[in-house]
């Protein structure tokens, strides 16, 4: 035999068990091909001392200040989008959640259910994501899971992040804040997220790509945590359901009504003609890079400056008022003059053919 | 069923005898079918598109109409700022550049 | 957008209700036809801004809300079946049928998908030919074009896996239908502009001369519908009852021909059920039968669905412009969006969604600002 192969060596298998380019059932069982997994393609990207330390559970140094938790679960189709893609929001989104309640966010933890054929190319740009994402927001991901389940029953991936932060006791924005009165703000152009992936999802061309928004806002609200402090009442980022949804929440938390002026509602053009075309309505869309912020009347105009200084919060505007009249309700000041409510949806927005 | 929006006829094409076309509504571009309107379109034309086909060609001289009027009531439109304010900031957006592994897809 | 924004300008709004105010001397009772007439008043509270000089009654122009109970449950039969894709526009997965809706057959497994166009149905039936694809054809004239086209192009392809659930009405009967009636109050219409640039405006003039009243072809948008109101008081000031055309940017008056043609090649006109009115003789379109092999309802054996309307459902009455949605008993109670006892609840179309959506007697309770 002149093939080259030397058996002095010991034998030595020509398909090593790593040769795939796809997740399979094998990765999720806890054996070596989980290991590899964890070790060749998650470690490296999200490397840090309690993550290496690989113990059941992370060990973390406990800070002054209160604890604030959250978790988010992303399932979201397409997994790539113009502007990021799954992994992406999955940092962001969560790391929003702990800086609308005003803290400063330190850790999460990344949950991931794969499903079995998923590219290791597209898993990997999805780790790259988050990574980077992580590192932008200034935290670390301490402590993963991993499992696999058959081929159709997972869409590509989900991912579940929670989310740690630390609330000091001189910022503390929360819906039992609001006072009728208040300004309401946005930080900037509402409605790309959902359209970007929508725009994926049902093939739309646009000349000038609509990408998502998904971003950190930690350093927007740090910035009005130093420049406007306890003026700013409530604070929250408008996803699923988009600002209309948010807007009634937080109205019905407050047991305030809530007036919005339809003629300054910050819509770009692209993202408006996409949803004319597709008929849905900007107010519903999903957004994952803006806030929606109260803030007491006299310090509205501070607050916007504030927001605009920040390159997140350049397109800041005032969009409406709170109110003590129509409490829980959320009414509109139509581009004509009328009036009417702004309600939230039954289930998912349902595109408007006729 | 009456949702129609009007959007400009970028290119016609045949589609295996059917004609076919690109239409821009205000940025976004979709295929939409031109059969009940081509003998009457060219790229540059108005069309009301419903599900997807053009019912009508606008009328141009007619919609010119409605431009006069808005002059003739002397209109400094001020939703043109928040429309610019808006657009602004999604361009700015753009140009940061996008966090993750968008560069870095092969 | 352009021919769009513009017909949305405030100062354009506020001219226009100025002068439908200085016209009328009094209040008169007008009816827009088509559910987004209906929505765009509704949303953009066009009928309060004129509420002292017009009552707008709601018309009938809601296709899916006139479509009979028993198509809704032949339409979710056919959904749940394994061999069937079943297509439609978004706006129908909520329609409630007898026990039942599409949202529903489809978490129970059953193949329902959202299309755009029906020329989108029509390529699924090329990219699957193990499958059945039916298309739910719900509209007005204004669909009935692309409707057409859809079974011509099928036709054309050779597709022996395509079909159609048919539900097409068609609007000038139903105004006579009303114009008939008994209890009739309405003085003036604005006519569907988008059915009319199909159609073009010609089958109105009889109506407008027969029952003496005016008619005018109207648009969508804010601008468009006050202006079309602004030209039907005048007339009814000025005690004319022609038909005028607001909507000059997009209607001629003998609308669009090819599609005329086709339409009429593809369909004929039959008599129609219209839920909660009665049969409107002549009102509905039905494929004709060199083309029976892409009709859902003979090519599947559907006989023997029987429906069950809900007792407390008033559409009838609300589709006939005889009570508000917010005077029905069910109405914000046992009927909301999300479990809707009739069509009109959950259409994008209609008259109660319009009102419950922009909260018109919620608005009223919680008193006027």
């Amino acid at each position: 035999m002149t093939d080259g192969v030397s058996l002095t060596g010991g034998p030595a298998c020509p398909v090593p068990l790593s040769a795939s380019a796809r997740v399979l059932l094998g990765h999720g069982s806890g054996g070596k091909l989980s290991a590899a997994l964890v070790r060749d393609r998650f470690l490296p990207r999200f490397t840090n001392p309690a993550l290496a330390a690989l113990g059941d559970a992370a060990v973390l140094d406990a800070p002054d200040g209160r604890l604030v938790v959250s978790t988010d679960s992303f399932v979201v189709s397409p997994l790539e989008f113009p502007g990021g893609n799954i992994g992406t929001l999955a940092v962001h989104g969560t790391v929003n959640d702990l800086a609308m309640m005003g803290a400063t966010p330190r850790w999460l933890t990344a949950g991931f259910v794969l499903e079995e054929g998923l590219s290791f190319d597209l898993l990997d740009r999805i780790l790259d994501a988050m990574a980077a994402a992580a590192h932008a927001d200034g935290i670390t991901i301490v402590a993963g899971d991993t499992k696999v389940v058959e081929r159709g029953k997972a869409d590509g991936l989900f991912i579940n992040t929670t989310g740690i932060g630390i609330q000091s006791p001189d910022f503390r924005p929360a819906p039992d804040r609001i006072r009728p009165g208040d300004a309401v703000l946005v930080s900037g152009a509402i409605g790309r997220h959902g359209i970007a992936v929508m725009a994926v999802r049902e093939g739309l061309r646009f000349d000038t790509t609509i990408t998502s928004d998904t971003a950190c806002l930690a350093p927007l609200v740090a910035l009005l945590r130093d420049r406007v402090g306890d003026a700013v009442h409530a604070l929250r980022d408008p996803t699923r359901g988009g600002v209309a949804t948010t807007l009634n929440e937080l109205a019905q938390a407050s047991h305030v009504g809530i007036e919005l002026d339809e003629r300054v509602l910050p819509v770009p053009g692209p993202v408006a003609a996409a949803c004319a075309v597709l008929g849905l309505d900007p107010l519903y869309v999903a957004n994952e890079g803006l806030l929606v912020a109260f803030v007491a009347a006299d310090r509205a105009e501070a607050a916007l400056a504030t927001l605009r200084s920040h390159p997140l919060g350049a397109g800041a505007v005032r969009i409406g008022t709170s109110t003590d009249a129509h409490p829980g309700l959320v009414t509109l000041r139509t581009t004509i003059g009328g009036r009417r409510i702004v309600d939230t949806l039954p289930g998912d927005q349902l595109p408007r053919i006729c | 069923m009456c949702l129609a929006i009007p959007g400009k006829v970028v290119d016609l094409r045949d589609d295996r005898g059917m004609t076919m076309g690109t239409v821009d509504f205000g940025g976004v571009r979709r295929d939409v079918c031109l059969a009940y309107v081509a003998n009457e379109v060219a790229p540059g034309d108005y069309v009301i598109v419903h599900v997807g086909f053009a019912i009508s060609k606008v009328n141009e001289d007619e919609a010119r109409r409605t431009f006069q009027l808005l002059q003739e009531l002397g209109q400094l439109d001020e939703l043109e700022w928040i429309k610019e304010v808006a657009d602004r900031s999604l361009a700015e957006s753009a140009d940061r550049g996008i966090e993750g592994s968008r560069d870095r897809r092969p | 957008m352009k021919y769009l924004a513009e017909y949305h300008n405030p100062a354009l709004a506020q001219a226009l209700v100025e002068r439908i105010r200085k016209t009328a001397t009094r209040r008169w009772v007008l009816m827009e036809v088509c559910g987004g007439q209906t929505h765009t008043i509704v949303r953009q509270g066009i009928d309060e801004l004129v509420a002292a000089q017009v009552e707008m009654i709601h018309g009938p122009g809601c296709p899916v809300c006139v479509t009979p109970l028993e198509q809704i449950d032949r339409a979710l039969h056919l959904a749940a079946r394994p061999d069937v894709i079943f297509t439609s526009f978004g706006d129908m997965l909520r329609v409630p049928g007898s026990a039942s809706d599409l949202f529903q057959v489809r978490a129970a497994g059953g193949d329902v998908r959202v299309v755009y166009s029906p020329l989108d149905a029509v390529d699924l039936a090329v990219r699957s030919p193990d499958r059945e694809v039916v298309f739910f054809a719900v509209g007005f004239e204004t669909t009935a074009p692309a409707n057409a086209m859809a079974v011509y192009r099928a036709h054309q392809l050779g597709l022996t896996n395509f079909s159609m659930l048919v539900s097409h009405v068609t609007v000038p009967p139903a105004i006579g239908a009303i114009l008939d009636s008994a209890d009739n109050r309405v003085q003036g219409f604005l006519a569907a502009g988008h059915v009319c640039a199909v159609m073009g405006w010609r089958e109105y003039e009889p109506l407008a001369a027969r029952y003496r009243v005016p008619i005018v072809v109207t648009g969508f948008e804010p601008v468009d519908l006050l202006e079309g109101i602004a030209m039907a008081i005048r007339q009814l000031e000025e005690g004319r009852h022609e038909v005028e055309n607001q909507y000059a940017r997009a209607v001629r008056r003998d609308g669009n021909l090819p599609a005329q043609e086709l339409v009429a090649r593809v369909f004929e006109v039959v008599n129609r059920q219209w839920r909660g009115v009665g049969e409107i003789p002549a009102s509905g379109l039905a494929l004709r039968a060199e083309y029976a092999a892409f009709d859902a309802e003979r090519r599947f054996a559907l006989g023997n669905i029987r429906a069950q309307e809900p007792a407390a459902c008033r559409a009838g009455d609300v589709l006939r412009g005889r009570i508000k949605p917010h005077e029905c008993a069910a109405f914000g109670r046992e009927c909301r969006p999300e479990h809707p006892l009739g069509a009109p609840m959950v259409s994008s179309e209609g008259a109660c969604a319009a009102y419950y959506n922009y909260g018109r007697a919620r608005l009223a309770a919680a008193g006027s600002a």
